[in-house]
C-alpha cells in the first residue's frame, strides 16, 4: 500500500496547531512530513521566493514550503482567515496558497481548505473533514481521526497551561515524549521570571529569535509566554479594551499582557516584534504604553528582521537581566511599605525625585 | 601599586583605563581608534600602559566591555566581561552618585540609562537606525570640511539656530543644503543640526522615558559643545559631562573588576607580554549543517584560545576555556 505523504511547513500557525493537524492526517493513514527547523538555507530560499514586501515570518513560510516541495504528495496550507468568532488572522495568511502557487514551482498539490470561524458556524471539524475528503472517502475514518486530533490538541493546550515550553509541549502532544506535569522544572527557585510576548512563530523559532528563549534560560531566567495563560483569562483580560481588537493574535497578546501586569510574579517583560508587521505596529505600541505606567515592571522591545549578527541581541538581554537582578537585590533592602531603610546616597536621592522641568518637557511632547 | 584595568573595545574607539585601589585613574586614560582592528588596538593600548609602569605595579583585576568584549577578554584574560549598559551606569554613578539619567552617544550606537537610588531601573538603545549617533555628526562635519572639534565651537557662535529635519541623515543632509543655499550662516546651521540630533535622540532612544535631573552626558559625542548646549536647552536642565566622558565604558569595566576583586582569589590577567604575542584570528564556514555558521577562531601559536560564532556550540570553546585558562599564570 502506498502511503500518502503530507507536508506541513514548520512556520506560522504550526506553533499553534501542529498536534491537531498531525494527529488528524496520521490517523487517516498518511505520513506527515515536517520541514526541518529554520536554518540559513530555508531563510535564503524564503527571501528569494517570497515577495519583497512580505514580513519575515511569511518569507520563512515560503522557505519551509520550498524545503518540502519535492518530498511530499500534498502540502497542507489552509487558507487562514479566522480562528475564532469576530476576530481575524493577518490578511497575508489568507493569501498564502495563492502566493505559493504564484512563486514556487514545481509545487505539490495544496490542501488549501478555508479556515474561517468568524461567523461562529464552522470549526476545525468542518475544516479538517473537508481536507480529509481529499485523501479518503471513508467518513467514519475521518470522524475517528478528528477525535484523536482533538485529544492531541487538548493535551497540547493543557501542557501549555502547565507552562511547558511550546516546543516541548509539541513533542509531548505528538507522542514523541511522555507527558508530565513538570513544566519548567529545571528553573531554580528564586530565579528571575520574565514575561515574553510576541507572535508564536517569532518567539518559538530558534533561528529568527536568535535563540531568545534558550539565551534567557541560560541567564537563569524562567520564561513565561502568552501561551501559558488560559484562554478564558485572555478573553476576560482582553475585554478591558474599550473596543474589541480585530486580530486574534494581537488580542491574545493584549490579554496576556494585562494578565501579566495583574500578577506579581514577574521581574520584567520583553516584547519580540518582527520589523514591518502591521498589526504589531498597533498592538506593540499599546503594550509599550501600558508598560510606561508600570515603572515597577521593566519592559524591553526587541525588533527582529533578517539580521544574523547576535551581538546586539546578547548585549540587550545581558543588560536587561543584569538590571533585573540588581533591582531585586535592591528591593531586598526595602520594607514592604516602600520607605527606603537603606540608601547608599543618603539624602541626595531625594533631589532627583522632584519632577523637574526636563520631565515636564517630555510629557508635553508625548 | 595594585591596578585594575578596564578595556572597552567599541566599533570606533578602543579605550583603556588603569585604576588605583581607590578607583581613581592611575594613568591618563587611553582613547585609541579601533580602525577595524580590535586585536591590534588592544595590544597597542596594553603596550602604551605597560611602558608607563614600574616593577612595583601589579594588575589585580581586568574588566572588558564594548561590542568586542569577548575578544578582549580572551586576549587579555578578563575577570569581568560586562555589557556596555552596566559598565556605563557604574562609571556614571561613580562620578555623580545622585545621577538619574545617563545619555551616552557613541560612534554607532546611543543609549539612555535611567537610574534610581544608584541602580539601573530602565534603559534603551537605538534600534535599526544609527541616525542619532556620532557617525552622523562626523559625516556632516566632513561634508562641510570642518574638523569635528571646530564643529562644536562653531555651534556656540550661533545667533538663531535653523530647524533641520533630523529623522534621518538623508533628510537632514538635503535640508541642510537647502538652508545653506538660502543664506543661513554656518554656525546657525550647525547649531540647528545639533538640535535635530537631540530631537532625534529624545524621540527615538528616549521615547517614553522619564528624563529626570541630574543628567550625565557621556560617550565621544559629549565632547561636542554644540550637543551639550542643545541637550541643556531641550531638557531645560544643566548637563553634567564627566571628566573622563569618552572612556566611561572602560572606567566602568575597571570599577567592576575592582568590585569583583574582593570576592576573587586571583586575576585571570595573562600578563603584559600579551601586547607582543602574535594572535592569529581566522574564520571559516562550518559545513556541518545548512546554517553555515561563520566560526571565528583565535590562536596563539598552536594553542586555540577561543572559538565562537556557531549556533549549536560545536566549535565554541570560548566560554568553557577562558573561564579556567590556567596556561598563562597571572603576572604583573
Amino acid at each position: 500500500m502506498i502511503v500518502i505523504r503530507i507536508g506541513i511547513p514548520r512556520a506560522l500557525l504550526y506553533y499553534m496547531y501542529f498536534p491537531l493537524w498531525r494527529a488528524f492526517f496520521t490517523e487517516l493513514g498518511a505520513e506527515v512530513v515536517v520541514s526541518p527547523g529554520t536554518n540559513k538555507e530555508i531563510l535564503d530560499a524564503g527571501l528569494q521566493s517570497a515577495l519583497n514586501e512580505a514580513c519575515l515570518p511569511v518569507k520563512l513560510f515560503f522557505g519551509h514550503t520550498a524545503a518540502l516541495a519535492d518530498k511530499v504528495d500534498y502540502l497542507f496550507v489552509p487558507r487562514l482567515i479566522s480562528i475564532e468568532p469576530k476576530a481575524y488572522i493577518c490578511p497575508k495568511f489568507m493569501g498564502l496558497p495563492d502566493m505559493l502557487r504564484a512563486r514556487i514551482n514545481p509545487l505539490p498539490s495544496l490542501i488549501d481548505v478555508s479556515v474561517d470561524f468568524s461567523r461562529g458556524n464552522r470549526d476545525w471539524y468542518s475544516v479538517l473533514s473537508l481536507a480529509g475528503r481529499q485523501i479518503t472517502s471513508d467518513n467514519n475514518l475521518i470522524r475517528k481521526a478528528y477525535s484523536s486530533a482533538r485529544a492531541a490538541q487538548d493535551l497540547f493546550q493543557k501542557q501549555l497551561e502547565a507552562e511547558t515550553p511550546v516546543l516541548e509541549a509539541i513533542k509531548r502532544a505528538t507522542g514523541k515524549r511522555a507527558p508530565d506535569r513538570g513544566g519548567q522544572a529545571a528553573a531554580e527557585p528564586g530565579c528571575l521570571c520574565i514575561a515574553l510576548l510576541g507572535h508564536p512563530y517569532n518567539i518559538y523559532d530558534d533561528y529568527i529569535s536568535m535563540n531568545l528563549i534558550q539565551r534567557l534560560r541560560s541567564l537563569g531566567v524562567r520564561v513565561i509566554t502568552a501561551d501559558c495563560v488560559p484562554q478564558q483569562t485572555i478573553a476576560e483580560q482582553a475585554s478591558r479594551l474599550p473596543k474589541k481588537l480585530f486580530w486574534t493574535l494581537g488580542r491574545k497578546m493584549v490579554g496576556a499582557a494585562h494578565a501579566f501586569y495583574d500578577s506579581s510574579r514577574f521581574d520584567g517583560m520583553i516584547y519580540l516584534s518582527s520589523f514591518g508587521c502591521g498589526p504589531e505596529s498597533l498592538v506593540g505600541e499599546l503594550i509599550a504604553r501600558w508598560a510606561r505606567r508600570r515603572p515597577d515592571l521593566p519592559f524591553m522591545l526587541l525588533t527582529i528582521d533578517e539580521h544574523s549578527g547576535t551581538a546586539g541581541m546578547i548585549t540587550r538581554l545581558e543588560a536587561f537581566t543584569d538590571m533585573l537582578k540588581r533591582r531585586r537585590k535592591r528591593e531586598d533592602h526595602l520594607p514592604a511599605h516602600g520607605q527606603p531603610v537603606y540608601s547608599s546616597q543618603g539624602v541626595a536621592v531625594q533631589t532627583g525625585d522632584r519632577p523637574g522641568a526636563a520631565t515636564a518637557y517630555l510629557q508635553e511632547n508625548r | 601599586m595594585e591596578l585594575y584595568l578596564g578595556i572597552d573595545v567599541g566599533s570606533v574607539s578602543t579605550n583603556l583605563v588603569a585604576l588605583d585601589p581607590e578607583g581613581e585613574p592611575y594613568l591618563a586614560p587611553l582613547y585609541l581608534r579601533t580602525q577595524g582592528q580590535p586585536i591590534a588596538a588592544i595590544q597597542q593600548g596594553l603596550s602604551l600602559i605597560s611602558d608607563q609602569l614600574t616593577g612595583r605595579d601589579r594588575v589585580c583585576g581586568v574588566g572588558t566591555t564594548g561590542s568586542a568584549r569577548q575578544l578582549a577578554a580572551v586576549l587579555v584574560g578578563a575577570d569581568v566581561v560586562k555589557n556596555e549598559i552596566s559598565a556605563h551606569a557604574v562609571a556614571a554613578l561613580r562620578m555623580l552618585p545622585e545621577a538619574r539619567t545617563v545619555i551616552e552617544i557613541g560612534g554607532q550606537d546611543s543609549k539612555i540609562i535611567i537610574l534610581k537610588d544608584g541602580i539601573v531601573v530602565d534603559f534603551a538603545m537605538n534600534t535599526v537606525c544609527a541616525a542619532g549617533t556620532g557617525s552622523f555628526l562626523d559625516q556632516q562635519a566632513f561634508r562641510l570640511n570642518l574638523s569635528i572639534d571646530d564643529f562644536g565651537t562653531m555651534a556656540g557662535q550661533a545667533k538663531a539656530p535653523v530647524r533641520i529635519a533630523g529623522r534621518c541623515t538623508v533628510f537632514a543632509e538635503s535640508d541642510m543644503i537647502h538652508k545653506q543655499q538660502m543664506g543661513h550662516t554656518l554656525p546657525d546651521i550647525i547649531a540647528g543640526l545639533c538640535e535635530a540630533l537631540v530631537r532625534n535622540y529624545l524621540n527615538n532612544v528616549g521615547k517614553g522615558k522619564e528624563i529626570a535631573a541630574p543628567v550625565v552626558f557621556q560617550g565621544g559625542v559629549a565632547a561636542n559643545q554644540g550637543m551639550r548646549t542643545a541637550f541643556a536647552r531641550a531638557l531645560s536642565t544643566e548637563i553634567a559631562v564627566p571628566r573622563w566622558f569618552n572612556v566611561m565604558g572602560a572606567y566602568g569595566a575597571a570599577l567592576l573588576a575592582r568590585e569583583k576583586f574582593q570576592e576573587l582569589s586571583g586575576t585571570k590577567f595573562r600578563g603584559w607580554q600579551v601586547s607582543t604575542v602574535s594572535f592569529l584570528p581566522r574564520s571559516f564556514e562550518c559545513k556541518a549543517c545548512p546554517n553555515g555558521c561563520e566560526v571565528i577562531e583565535i590562536r596563539q601559536g598552536q594553542e586555540i584560545l577561543a572559538r565562537w560564532g556557531d549556533r549549536c556550540g560545536r566549535w565554541s570553546i570560548a566560554e568553557a576555556e577562558t573561564g579556567q585558562n590556567s596556561a598563562a599564570p597571572a603576572r604583573g
